[in-house]
């Protein structure tokens, strides 16, 4: 294929080989000789600039330039331009061709078929059509049978275009009368068919008519048969294209051939949109202007349908013109304009403000406060609407027609996200607190929305992401803001809460006082309280114990009720007729509803009991502190949910990537407010609280507070007032840790904000931080409360126990405890109860046991101070015996050895003075103190007898032994 | 400007035409070839062995022309070859030649490698022939008409589709 040369040089000479390549062509190719001729490369890369008739008149000057015109790759290629060709279907045609072959082959030669036939010989074709496949048309096929498969291939892609051969000239003679007398271009030849002197439309059966409808469809790949395949879709649409392309200008469109011939519209459309895909192939020259005429007359169409349809929906003509116009449009180029015009003529959009107005909302007189019933009215109507043109979408367009979703992205953007943006500003107008309750709200409410919607009952790919996109974007640009306004608002509250209440704190610190000592005789009640105080914190206590299960905690439900008038408290139930099964809320932890109520109740009772130290901090502070961070954190929780896992299917709809990263901002936001709920609850309230009630407690004085008790007139009340209240704010401050423990777990572990483990996060490191704080202040206050404890202790044996009664007058002989005995363990015993349950419980046996050491002290002390006769020393081991009995119930065994001790030590005084020698053997007796007492500190107590003087000599002689006596 | 580096080829004929290297470098055969000389050599004339001296300059017209244009692409996919269509002014004008000048220029491009000049080369040609009968065309190409009777009549029939009505 060297080229076009004169006949003589090389006519009859198989082709040259192609692998010299350009150089040696063109070195071969003898200029001065050959002044008109072209290599075939180049004639190649010509032929495709040609118009078709001009194509085929090239075929008919000489058997070279018909192999190169019948070359299928040229074919393929304007196949390819129409999307009509499909290589693997090729390859499948033409394996399945080779082994049918292959087997007659092998049948025709008594060869027995194999089991893989031909599967490697039809891989040589694979490459795809090789332009010497039809250069062998002419082969014999006597050359072809032979045993090369390669030979093979090409005999059969030239077989197969053989064995089409016969059906196109069975088409060509169906038309035997066509005349060619316009072989030029694309000439505008056909005499428009008027319905009476056309033959060609005339001639052509019906059913050829509807063939061409869907000839651009029925080709098919097929190697060897590409220009075949294609002259079937030419023979079909070409006058047709010409006709329109010829025209320069579209006035009368009706004088077309295309609508002429098919006077239906869904005809006329279905062929226009052929002509579009065949316009692809037309690589001849000028085939801008031609496809741009193709694309304006399309362009008359398209609108004269559109009228039609936007006619059909404006009189509401649904299942007629509407109907059958949007599937007219779909057919010629995918109905992006019907689906449009649909859109901007959409009842829905077009009439968003009959769903409602956002200024509804705002109607309530409080500037706090934000009414979602007009909302949710709103969205109601809303998703009645979008059903109501879901189903209209359904039957009115095809179901390859992507129409709702773009309808709901229209939805979203233009009419919810309208109201919402209007609704926002204007909320954040009114007041900040406003801002927020609406923004969760409406949050929710576009949840539900969401999944209230039922789109058309038609499979589309990654719908539902969509849609999902389309929510998302409605509250993506709010987010931010919002994030930001919670923090801020959560942050500006507590601090001035606080404040407000430092500052009241402040006006009353002068009667703080009496304050303390008014309540000294409502000890009854208090007690009352505390034990109540231990139940509520006790429950709550029990349900963290069982965290593993659903969070269904009444404890989580407790800030929210107790400040009923909360302005998220109307919005957690919102009642919704129209949004059916909002499964997502189903495992709220709202169920139980009786045991909050109950709870609610006995904290709104230690509420008003906890006036005692509202001075120092206060429960009903830290309770809104803990009410406001509950409140900031599930709005802002709205944002910041996990993706469910992916079997609900349903819900699954409302998360999308969008908000899954501003679910990881939120989750970051609402461990920050929980970080600063316990910055402001910690440091600034509890931690002055407790630096207060040290001060207090430091300060304390038993004899001053004495006088004041005494003028008070209930100086009975065994109590120590800043020690009371010291107890007091540790029960209290332990009550608030659980609160924002159960909190903590309530709010952000089962809500998944916070991992459970995850000892890392902020929230996690500053509540270890707040129990520490918590701990520490409460084991300097117990060190404290120790001392002034025993101070006090000491004060009241001091200043009660009366000299008689270890050494009564003679012959008087009481038995049973002191009174001061009594008192001071009535004291101890009513300090230490106020701490259990309330503090760690290591803390508080080291609290016990070092105030039962410290008594023991303050009692080898008081002891010592006294003079024992024998007649009191029954009284005094009563004494023993009754704090020896208290210290029991400590179950602390040191302690108890040390009170065994005290008691083994009160018997010496029972001795009489007479029995020396056993006064000095129980002295002397170490086993008998087990080791606490050592005979020299038995030996101070015996001093205290009250006839020491008289008994020592005796005493000293049977200890230092016999022999002193002897001396 | 000066510094446009210059260099030297020599037509068939051995005539000897400078030209700035940029304009020459459109030819996709000399630009390689320049790459691979060494640096000191570029002063040499390049023979251009198989484009005499009247074509080479009508190349290097061509060449001088669309120095500016954009380098083709590498993709050779047939959709592209579609994308650059018409054929512009100065190139019509520029085509306005004899066939045989027209044919050489074809060769010589494809020689040289200058693959926008082959396509308008190939362009004016399929203009030319546009709507012409077999005959004219065989005229046109100097080609013999090797078909029987027969032969011809079957193609004319196994293309009738093509055919305007």
């Amino acid at each position: 294929m060297s080229g076009f040369q004169p006949a003589p040089v090389s006519g009859g000479s198989p082709r040259p080989s192609s692998d010299k390549g350009v150089l040696s062509s063109l070195r071969a190719t003898s200029m001065v000789q050959t002044k008109h001729s072209l290599p075939a490369e180049i004639i190649q890369l010509i032929l495709p600039y040609l118009p078709i008739p001009t194509l085929i008149n090239v075929a008919r000057t000489s058997r070279r330039m018909r192999e190169m015109v019948y070359d299928d790759a040229l074919w393929i290629r304007r196949l390819s331009a129409m999307g009509r060709w499909d290589e693997g279907e090729a390859r499948r045609r033409f394996e399945a061709d080779m082994r049918r072959k292959l087997q007659a082959q092998r049948a025709s030669l008594g060869i027995p078929p194999l089991s893989t036939p031909a599967g490697r010989g039809a891989g040589v074709g694979r490459g795809g059509p090789q332009p010497a496949a039809s250069g062998t048309v002419e082969t014999p096929p006597s050359q072809a049978r032979d045993e090369n498969p390669a030979a093979e291939t090409i005999f059969d892609a030239a077989a197969e275009a053989q064995q089409k051969q016969p059906p196109t000239q069975r088409q060509s003679a169906t038309h035997p009368s066509r005349s060619s007398k316009s072989s030029d271009g694309f000439e505008p030849a056909i005499p428009a068919p008027n319905g009476h002197a056309n033959p060609s439309s005339t001639t052509q059966p019906p059913n050829t008519l509807d063939a061409s409808l869907t000839i651009i469809r029925s080709l098919r790949s097929l190697r060897g048969g590409a220009r075949h395949e294609y002259g079937r879709a030419y023979k079909a649409l070409a006058p047709f294209y010409r006709d329109i392309v010829s025209s320069a200008s579209h006035g009368d469109p009706s004088s077309f051939h295309v609508f002429q011939t098919f006077r239906d519209p869904e005809q006329q459309a279905r062929m226009l949109a052929q002509l579009r895909v065949f316009a692809r192939s037309d690589s001849a020259m000028g085939w801008e202007v031609r496809e741009g005429r193709l694309d304006s007359m399309m362009g008359v169409f398209e609108s004269a349908v559109l009228r039609e349809f936007g006619n059909g929906v404006d009189v509401g003509d649904t299942e007629g013109r509407v109907r059958r116009y949007a599937r007219v449009l779909v057919v010629l180029n995918g109905g992006a304009s019907g689906v449009d015009l649909w859109l901007a003529r959409n009842p829905v959009i077009a009439g968003k403000r009959g769903f409602g107005e956002p200024g509804e909302c705002l109607m309530s007189l409080s500037t706090t406060h934000v009414v979602m019933a007009p909302a949710q009215e709103f969205f109601r109507r809303l998703v009645l609407g979008v059903n109501e043109q879901s189903k209209t979408i359904e039957r009115v367009f095809p179901a390859n027609v992507e129409v709702f979703v773009p309808f709901l992205e229209r939805v979203c953007e233009d009419v919810v996200g309208e109201y919402v943006t209007t609704l926002f500003d204007q909320a954040h107008e009114r007041s900040l607190e406003a801002y927020l309750s609406a923004v969760s709200a409406t949050f929710d409410l576009v949840m539900q929305f969401a999944n209230a919607i039922r789109p058309p009952n038609v499979p589309i790919q990654d719908r539902d992401e969509r849609m999902a996109k389309a929510m998302a974007e409605v509250f993506e640009p709010h987010i931010d803001l919002y994030l930001q306004e919670e923090l801020g608002f959560f942050r500006k509250k507590a601090d001035a809460e606080v404040d407000a209440w430092e500052k009241r704190l402040k006006d009353e610190e002068a009667s703080t006082e009496s304050f303390y000592m008014s309540h000294f005789s409502r000890q009854a009640e208090k007690r009352d309280f505390l034990t109540s105080f231990r139940k509520v914190v006790m429950m709550p206590v029990q349900v963290v114990g069982s965290i593993t299960a659903p969070m269904t905690a009444p404890f989580s439900n407790r800030p929210a009720s107790i400040s009923a008038a909360a302005p998220s408290g109307d919005m957690l139930h919102p009642s919704r007729a129209s949004s059916p099964a909002p499964t997502d809320r189903s495992n709220s932890p709202r169920n139980p509803k009786a045991p909050t109520d109950e709870l609610a109740a006995k904290a709104a009772l230690l509420n008003t009991r906890l006036e005692g130290i509202k001075s120092l901090f206060s429960i009903e502070m830290a309770l809104n502190l803990v009410h406001t961070a509950k409140t900031s954190l599930e709005r802002t929780a709205r944002f910041a949910q996990r993706p469910p896992p992916p079997s609900k299917s349903a819900p699954a709809r409302i998360f999308h990537p969008i908000l899954a990263a501003r679910a990881q901002e939120a989750r970051e936001q609402c461990e920050i407010i929980f970080v600063t709920l316990l910055q402001i609850l910690g440091s600034r309230h509890i931690q002055s609280g407790f630096t207060t009630a040290i001060t207090h407690l430091s300060a304390y004085n038993p004899r001053a507070a004495a006088s004041h008790a005494g003028t008070d007139g209930a100086p009975t009340q065994p109590r120590v007032e800043p020690l009371v209240t010291f107890l007091e704010l540790v029960n209290v401050g332990d009550l608030i840790q659980q609160m924002i423990d159960v909190f903590y777990v309530q709010e952000l572990v089962g809500p998944k904000l916070v991992e459970r483990d995850d000892f890392l996060s902020a929230a996690a490191k500053e509540k270890k931080r707040f129990e520490q704080m918590l701990d520490g202040q409460v084991a300097s206050g117990l060190n404290q409360g120790i001392d002034v404890l025993m101070e006090e202790v000491e004060y009241m044996m001091a200043t009660m126990q009366q000299v008689e009664e270890f050494c009564p007058a003679a012959g008087v002989v009481e038995v049973g405890r002191s009174e001061t005995a009594g008192r001071v363990v009535e004291v101890v015993r009513e300090h230490l109860e106020m701490l259990v349950g309330s503090t760690d419980r290591n803390v508080l046996e080291v609290f016990n046991q070092e105030v039962g050491v410290r008594l023991f002290g303050a009692l080898c002390k008081h002891i010592k101070r006294q003079r024992v006769s024998v007649d009191g020393a029954v009284r005094l081991i009563s004494d023993m015996n009754h704090y020896y009995s208290y210290i029991v119930t400590l179950k602390n065994k040191l302690l108890t050895e040390y009170f065994i001790a005290l008691r083994e030590v009160a018997q010496i005084f029972l001795i009489s003075g007479k029995h020396a020698k056993e006064i000095a053997t129980i002295i002397a007796d170490p086993d008998r103190y087990q080791g606490i007492f050592r005979p020299e500190d038995v030996y101070e107590f015996a001093e205290r007898r009250a006839d020491w003087l008289m008994i020592k000599p005796n005493v000293e002689r049977a200890m230092y032994g016999a022999g002193c006596v002897v001396m | 400007m000066s510094a446009v580096p210059k260099i030297q080829l020599t037509s068939s004929d051995g005539a000897v035409i400078e030209v700035d290297r940029p304009v020459a470098e459109r030819s996709v055969l000399i630009k390689h070839l320049l790459e691979d000389l060494p640096e000191e050599s570029t002063t040499e004339a390049i023979p251009v062995p198989n484009v005499n001296e009247a074509v080479l300059r009508k190349v290097l017209e061509w060449c001088e022309q669309h120095k500016k244009d954009p380098p083709p692409s590498n993709d050779e996919d047939s959709e592209s070859r579609k994308k650059c269509t018409d054929i512009d002014e100065w190139d019509q004008k520029f085509m306005q030649v004899d066939q045989e000048m027209l044919f050489e220029i074809i060769l010589a491009a494809n020689y040289l490698d200058i693959k926008a000049l082959l396509d308008v080369g190939c362009k004016t040609v399929a203009n030319m022939i546009k709507g012409k009968t077999p005959e004219e065309i065989r005229k046109t190409f100097n080609i013999q008409n090797d078909f029987t009777p027969e032969e011809e009549d079957q193609i004319r029939r196994e293309n009738e589709w093509a055919e305007d009505r």
